[in-house]
């Protein structure tokens, strides 16, 4: 070819250079995972598998033996499988929820819990149908001795109420961490610490005498 | 991106897991391995599936806590471990394959990005040429005129 003489050869190799690397680069970029944002969604949804309707003729004043039904949901953002649970807890007004900046979970006793395996993209939802099956008047205030939650009794204790009024379920999400081989609340991302909670407030204002 | 979504009732156990829950945390990090090493979700699925049928037995085992239910307690936390063993083993295997699948990949596409390159150099000294041709034929195809 008459284009290769001994000028031109030094350009061909300086474009042959130039695209080698910009190929190489492509090549790079398209064979490394680009880093991502690391995260958790935990909801809860009404019975209507709505973010409404959470209590039976709209009426915050749980029944005893009424049935509630929810439905609890993790989506795993994680970029791997993980393994998670939802610890229900029960609380009263006073009962201090998890801290947000230090990473903290509620001291409530857990009531109940959901572990499950979730891969990455994941939704997992399962139902969450509860009832408070006992619970007694004393001095004023209501106390919640016993819920059945999917059909298992959890005994609760030393949690009241004034009146039965502003009592609530915590819902906290617990991530195992590998490096600890442990349940731990909340999930480390890009070395922060991040936690997911919710809590739906009810009235338990009509418990069988002492 | 696929988005799943599982919808399926859990018993809630109002006791945390805590006999198998260190031989969960090393299987769920030999998961971790087979994934870095580029296992994909497909691959990865009928093991968590598998997982969470061990999680669901641990939880029943965990329930049976009378002397009388002492022998199907340790028959289910049998099942608990054999399936465990079993998704170890399967976990340590898609490692194997997916980092052969992942190392033959990252080759091939280092190999065809300098392929693209020299058939770019070609294409541009071909284009160059082309192009010297066409102005040494415009050259001679030139008339002098007299203004």
């Amino acid at each position: 070819m008459s284009f290769v003489s001994s000028q031109n050869r030094r350009t061909l190799i300086a474009v042959f250079i130039t695209l080698l690397v910009v190929c190489e680069m492509v090549a790079y970029v398209t064979t490394t995972p680009r880093p991502r944002e690391q995260f958790f969604q935990l909801y809860v949804l009404g019975t209507k598998h709505m973010a409404a309707d959470y209590y039976p003729n709209d009426n915050t004043d749980i029944q005893l033996g009424e049935p509630v039904t929810w439905y609890l949901g993790i989506t795993d953002n994680m970029g791997s499988v993980q393994l998670v649970s939802i610890r229900v807890k029960i609380g009263n007004e006073t009962l201090k929820p998890p801290d947000d900046q230090q990473g903290l979970e509620s001291p409530a006793p857990v009531a109940a819990e959901f572990t499950r395996f979730i891969q990455d993209n994941e939704t997992w939802e399962t139902p969450f149908v509860w009832s408070i099956s006992d619970a007694v008047s004393s001095g004023g205030s209501t106390r919640v001795l016993a819920l059945q939650i999917n059909n298992e009794t959890c005994q609760i204790q030393d949690w009241s109420a004034t009146k039965g009024h502003n009592l609530r379920l915590l819902f906290e999400l617990w991530a195992w961490q590998t490096e600890a081989n442990a349940f731990e609340f909340g999930w480390m991302t890009g070395g922060e610490h991040r936690v997911a909670w919710l809590q739906v407030w009810f009235n338990m204002t009509s418990p069988r005498p002492t | 991106m696929l988005a799943l979504v599982v919808i399926q009732p859990l018993a809630a156990t109002s006791q945390t897991i805590t006999a198998l829950q260190p031989r969960f945390g090393q299987t769920l990090a030999l998961l971790h391995e087979a994934e870095s090493a580029g296992a994909t979700s497909s691959e990865v699925a009928p093991l968590v599936v598998l997982l969470n049928k061990a999680l669901e037995l641990n939880a029943e085992a965990i329930k049976l806590g009378t002397p009388d239910q002492a022998q199907k307690q340790a028959d289910l936390l049998v099942q608990v471990d054999q399936i465990l063993t079993t998704v170890e083993n399967r976990a340590a295997e898609l490692t194997v394959v997916a980092s052969h699948r992942s190392y033959t990949n990252r080759i091939l596409t280092y190999m065809f990005a300098g392929v693209a390159a020299v058939l770019g150099t070609i294409a541009y000294a071909f284009t160059v040429s082309f192009y010297q041709e066409y102005r040494i034929k415009r050259t001679f195809q030139m008339r002098a005129t007299r203004k």
